[in-house]
């Protein structure tokens, strides 16, 4: 299988949105489609202005893209998607990242609530909600998590893919394994990606094992594994990076990875099937993360985010060759 | 039910306590053995920034429960590592026999930055007596906030019947102010849970025991067999203004249950209250059950949460 991804640019930035709220400042991080009759809609995670204290929460929003022309912004969500959460739970300081995925009617969302702490700077655990009105707003299930930590997966569950496949739901994360200090001693986190399965979204039985070698080594932190079905077989596109100086430095940061699966439990780690690297100059010369797939007449398509994880918006890229 | 005070039996100012502890011997909880009783309890330490840290220990007791015999030398479990969610303390420890295993359910203090803590559950096993533990799998909780329990989930107390294990424990449902100036004070009650393996908790949501008082808060559940039924002992107190206020303080409460399901509150037939001076005298809480030679005793803490260190009531009626 020889696949080549033909980059055709950056697509949305909500800096380049003159008319916006001011809770979409900036960043447009980890988009996810659904595809709807002439648009498809991506929601993603993006910023207000940071606080006193230089500290940014995250909401949940989407923007409509013309299905004739990707390019073409024809809506943007005029209120976040999900509220912060009260005093002292789970998601009172972010929404991020989430991913949205049909239920009949309904759309489903998991996402990351971000919690403060006082030795690291967060913690992430993932919540659930329901959308009635295709994704305009969307209703938690209550008011905690329903994918916290546990024996093997200790702090920061998040990064989540949530993907239905014969009545069954399939969650994939990332669960934190290892907070390591930086040269300055700031903690960083190292997570690993995971899987979890469920038949009523709530009640998550977990794979508990990592799904995905690290092929950076110990410090290799894995994120984003998003599936895509295709041809009999599940497909995935993650990101990785390494343990520390992964912001600024690009050898360090974010990169995309693939792996395939026949039963979605034993995945085969093989990068060189993506070819999709970090441009010499603009929004993606930094770094390439968040991939999503979508198909739209016969077409694959990937979304991914460039510099800052985001902060530079998502681009486009259109898969030539057959996903098999 | 009634009860004979025998008075404070460990006060952690007269002992050296280990690993730099030097105050507090909060939530004592017994596990017996054939000659003498081992008493868990939590002792604290100020960290560099002046909070306190909780490390449990041990003290054991000859079977009159009259002599101290010996001191643990060491926490018998280290805080968490780095982020983890008992990296700034373990309070309550809470050990039970699981046929010949002895098994530990830590309540993990993790600070955050809106509020001042949150808690999850730890699951953790000896098999040195019970003198050391070690966590379960990578160290992370076994039972965490959920989509019904929101924050705060501590104070387990497990018992193994027939097989399966029955969890009582609390959970946070909000946090409040009294007023717009005041502190934000944590709200949380008594629940339970069920499993197979004493890992994986099946959770109902719900809370089990009725309130009695405005704001109230329900801590500290521990539960034993005696006479036909269930009898549970926790601690109850106000939401606001409860470490200074004696009338707001925690008291201990009661309750009955022939099932482990479904229980009636009574606190009237607690039968025991606070003394009219010394050091039980303003507060009461963090009781423990255990029987040892036929005889059930209480275990408790008195004024400002066990700083004072503990006592003991024998029953006398049931």
């Amino acid at each position: 299988m020889q696949l080549t991804w033909e980059k055709l640019g950056l697509v949305f930035d909500p800096e380049q949105i003159s008319e916006r709220p001011d809770w979409m400042v900036n960043f447009a991080q980890a988009p996810n489609v659904v595809i709807f009759d002439t648009f498809i809609r991506v929601f993603f995670c993006c910023r207000p202005k940071p606080d006193e204290n230089k500290q940014f929460v995250s909401y949940c929003a989407f923007v409509d893209l013309d299905k004739k022309d990707l390019f073409k912004v024809l809506n943007i969500s005029q209120k976040p998607l999900l509220s912060l959460g009260e005093l002292g739970t789970f998601d009172e300081f972010g929404t991020y990242p989430v991913s949205v995925t049909e239920d009949g009617e309904d759309l489903i969302a998991i996402y990351g609530g971000w919690q403060r702490c006082e030795s690291v700077p967060f913690n992430i655990s993932l919540g659930l909600a329901r959308s009635h009105d295709q994704g305009v707003s969307f209703t938690k299930y209550g008011p905690g998590p329903v994918l916290s930590h546990s024996p093997n997966e200790p702090f920061i569950v998040t990064s989540p893919k949530l993907r239905k496949y014969n009545d069954t739901w399939y969650l994939a994360y990332t669960a934190g394994r290892k907070w390591i200090l930086d040269e300055e001693g700031r903690p960083e986190i190292i997570y690993k990606m995971r899987m979890a399965s469920s038949t009523d979204l709530v009640n998550w039985t977990r794979l508990d094992r990592d799904i995905i070698e690290s092929k950076l080594g110990e410090h290799e932190a894995q994120a984003c594994p998003d599936i895509f079905y295709a041809a009999g077989k599940y497909h995935m596109f993650f990101c990785y990076r390494q343990g520390l100086d992964f912001r600024s430095n690009k050898h360090n940061s974010y990169r995309i990875g693939y792996a395939s699966s026949d039963d979605l439990q034993q995945w085969h780690r093989d990068d060189s099937k993506v070819d999709l690297d970090v441009s010499e100059t603009g929004w993606d010369a930094e770094m390439v993360a968040y991939p999503t797939l979508f198909e739209l007449d016969g077409t694959v398509y990937m979304l991914y985010a460039g510099n800052g994880n985001g902060k530079t918006g998502f681009g486009l890229a259109k898969l030539h060759g057959t996903l098999s | 039910m009634k009860w004979q005070k025998l008075g404070k039996i460990f006060d952690p100012s007269t002992v050296t306590l280990a690993d730099g502890c030097t105050e507090f011997a909060k939530s004592p909880q017994a596990l017996v053995f054939d000659d003498f009783v081992r008493i868990y309890f939590c002792a604290q330490k100020k960290t560099a920034n002046s909070k306190y840290l909780s490390c449990p220990m041990y003290v054991d007791f000859d079977k009159s429960m009259t002599h101290m015999l010996a001191l643990s030398e060491h926490s018998v479990i280290q805080p968490g590592e780095l982020g983890h969610f008992d990296e700034h303390g373990i309070f309550p420890f809470s050990v039970t026999r699981d046929d010949d295993s002895i098994i530990a359910y830590t309540s993990g203090w993790s600070r955050r930055t809106s509020v001042s803590v949150d808690m999850s559950i730890g699951f953790a096993k000896s098999t040195d007596q019970g003198v050391s533990f070690k966590r379960f799998g990578a160290g992370g909780p076994v039972m965490a906030a959920n989509q019904h329990e929101p924050m705060m989930v501590a104070d387990a107390f497990v018992l193994k019947i027939n097989g399966s294990y029955h969890m009582w424990y609390i959970f946070g449902s909000h946090w409040q102010k009294k007023s717009a100036d005041g502190a934000a004070e944590r709200f949380y009650k008594i629940a339970y849970a069920h499993s197979m393996d004493g890992i994986h908790w099946q959770r109902t949501g719900k809370t089990i025991i009725d309130e009695k008082i405005p704001d109230e808060c329900q801590a500290l559940p521990t539960v034993i067999y005696a006479a036909g039924k269930y009898h549970m002992y926790f601690c109850y107190r106000s939401a606001y203004d409860f470490r200074q206020n004696s009338k707001n303080a925690y008291r201990l409460g009661y309750a009955w249950s022939d099932d482990l399901i479904s229980w009636t509150r009574d606190d009237g037939e607690a039968g025991i209250e606070l003394s009219d001076s010394g050091w039980d005298s303003e507060m009461m809480c963090y009781p423990n059950l255990f029987e040892t030679d036929g005889q059930i005793y209480l275990l408790y803490n008195g004024n400002e949460f066990g700083r004072y260190g503990f006592g003991l009531a024998r029953l006398t009626e049931l």
